[in-house]
């Protein structure tokens, strides 16, 4: 061999090297050619699937990007641009914020399509925070009696509140202050957000953070609070204390926020994504661990979906999927999570629920789908669905645990609720 | 030729076997070999897997390995695992992209303390 390095040679390494990922696929998504970049990212997201085809390998995180191409009608052009992907992997569900893919497809001809894909995790981070930092200072230039403001030392007790905390809370100021700020916001079921303990963390490494959740006032009502929390620091940088601003606001500002719309929801269906549903399971699990609140989850599959796909088209199934995220949301309780998991899988998480009662809402949820009618140029449709349910126990995964019930619904017969524990609720 | 080296298959080479082996027979091997240091630079690249990769060693050695060459592999399934376990020898299926095509492989991934390398093996 010769160390003359050939056109071919340097071709090859210019695309071995590239920091971005190119894939091209045929209609079907059968990949013909993809570099390294692309499969870094592409092959832990495959699980079992085929790695040769990429809609395959990208069918559990964004199963739309395979309707999004058959549905591109135009002989060629730019199907998705810059449309990103969360790519939530099971393996390490603590970490913080899941992985943010960006990807591109643009089709070529009747059989021809170039993909790229880039990982944006940390800009869309960066984004997010801005976009926190824009609504809390634009707010700011509101009227300032909007603004609940406490002092709290770095042990993280009380100090100093302002008059507005008593007029928003209901709670006197002497009752609070003395008080761990981690006691006056113990966390309530079911409302999905880091706690005080870990805000306070938080806000100490980053020097400020900001959440927004539900509150309840003295009397019992609650309200949608903007929670700042930002650190004081002395003039050697060492931590003096803290100061938390609460603010009341109208819950529909925060669901117009797209950069945590996309965060958190799952694209076609609008029910939470995988990555949101993960994090408030592991706060819901914890809060099970730690003061014994029953925790219940329910595995839906809607049967047959495959079936419905091949014979009224995949716009007709996505149709099915929304409306049927649709009919289940409407049902479920404020507390309550659904969640899309990938393809026509969904699970119900239910806080503060035993097995008898997430059984009894499960055959509820069997008997809506079981009632919905889709409209579909070829006549209406209607589906049945397969639910397992299962309720937190020590000594067994929940989520395995579901998913067998599941399974056992399937394997009797489909359009059925099985419970772990329980006995079979006939269909 | 050496007997050790004729018996030296993909399953039961040695981390000092691939350490030790004239460059001849490293190049004579069936399967690809890498071998990388502790930052991650390739220092053996043999001819089996130069082939199969379209490249020319001499352009190979002194690269980052996982960045410049085997991005596929620049993930928890490969090199964060030379990074967590520092006494490694796993046989894993994966999939590389061997001159752009999408290519079913085993992969053994092999480090020991008392070794200078780690070593990726590479069968199609």
């Amino acid at each position: 061999m010769t160390d003359a390095v050939s056109e071919e040679e340097k071709f090859l390494e210019f695309l071995y090297a590239a920091p971005v990922g190119l894939v091209e696929i045929d209609a079907s998504g059968t990949i013909a050619m993809i570099n390294p970049y692309a499969m870094k990212h592409l092959l832990p997201l495959a699980g079992e699937r085929d790695a040769g085809n990429l809609f395959a390998m990208l069918e559990n995180c964004a199963p739309e990007l395979r309707n999004l191409f058959d549905g591109f009608e135009q002989a060629r052009g730019t199907v998705c641009d810059g449309h990103r992907i969360i790519a939530e992997l099971r393996r390490n569900p603590d970490e913080s914020e899941p992985k943010v893919l960006a990807c591109t497809l643009v089709k070529l001809g009747a059989n021809r399509a170039i993909f790229s894909i880039s990982d944006i995790t940390v800009q869309v981070a960066q984004e997010h925070r801005l976009k926190q930092a824009e609504v809390w200072f634009s707010s700011l230039l509101n009227d300032i009696n909007d603004y609940a403001v406490a002092s709290i030392t770095s042990d993280g007790v009380v100090d100093a509140v302002n008059a507005s905390w008593t007029t928003q809370t209901g709670y006197p100021r002497d009752a609070l202050i003395g008080q761990a700020v981690a006691d006056i916001f113990r966390r309530s079921v079911g409302d999905g957000n880091p706690g005080m303990v870990q805000q306070l963390r938080l806000a100490a490494r980053d020097g400020w953070h900001l959440d927004e959740m539900w509150h309840v006032r003295k009397d019992g009502s609650r309200y949608w609070c903007q929670r700042l929390l930002a650190v004081r620091a002395g003039s050697d940088g060492e931590l003096t204390g803290y100061t938390l601003v609460l603010r009341d606001i109208e819950p529909q500002r925060y669901s117009t926020d797209d950069v945590r719309r996309l965060l958190t929801q799952d694209h076609l269906t609008g029910a939470a994504n995988r990555a949101n549903f993960q994090r408030r399971f592991q706060r819901e699990q914890k809060a099970w661990r730690e003061h014994g609140m029953p925790l219940s989850l329910i595995m839906l599959d809607i049967d047959h979906f495959k079936g419905v796909n091949d014979t009224y088209g995949h716009s007709a199934g996505d149709l099915v999927l929304v409306r049927f995220a649709e009919t289940i949301v409407k049902a479920i309780r404020p507390t309550d999570l659904l969640a899309r998991l990938g393809g026509e899988e969904f699970a119900v998480l239910l806080p503060a629920t035993d097995l008898s009662e997430a059984t009894k809402i499960a055959e509820r949820l069997r008997c809506l789908a079981a009632d919905m009618r889709v409209e579909t140029p070829q006549g209406d449709l209607s589906i049945t669905v397969s639910l397992g349910c299962a309720m937190a126990m020590p000594d067994r995964d929940i989520l395995s645990a579901a998913d067998e019930a599941l399974y056992a619904a399937k394997r009797n017969g489909r359009d059925r609720v099985h419970a772990v524990g329980g006995a079979a609720v006939a269909a | 030729m050496d007997p050790a080296v004729i018996a030296s298959t993909f399953e039961t080479v040695t981390v000092a076997e691939l350490w030790t082996m004239q460059a001849r027979a490293r190049d004579d091997l069936p399967f690809g070999v890498v071998g990388i240091d502790e930052a991650g630079i390739t220092i053996i690249y043999n001819e089996t897997e130069a082939r199969m990769a379209g490249l020319n060693p001499s352009q190979v050695m002194g690269s980052r390995f996982f960045d410049e060459i085997a991005q596929c592999m620049n993930n928890f399934m490969v090199a964060q695992r030379f990074e967590d376990e520092p006494e490694l020898d796993a046989t894993i299926p994966y999939v590389l992209t061997l001159r752009m095509r999408p290519t079913r492989v085993r992969m053994r991934l092999l480090a020991s303390r008392a070794a200078p390398l780690r070593f990726i093996l590479i069968e199609r």
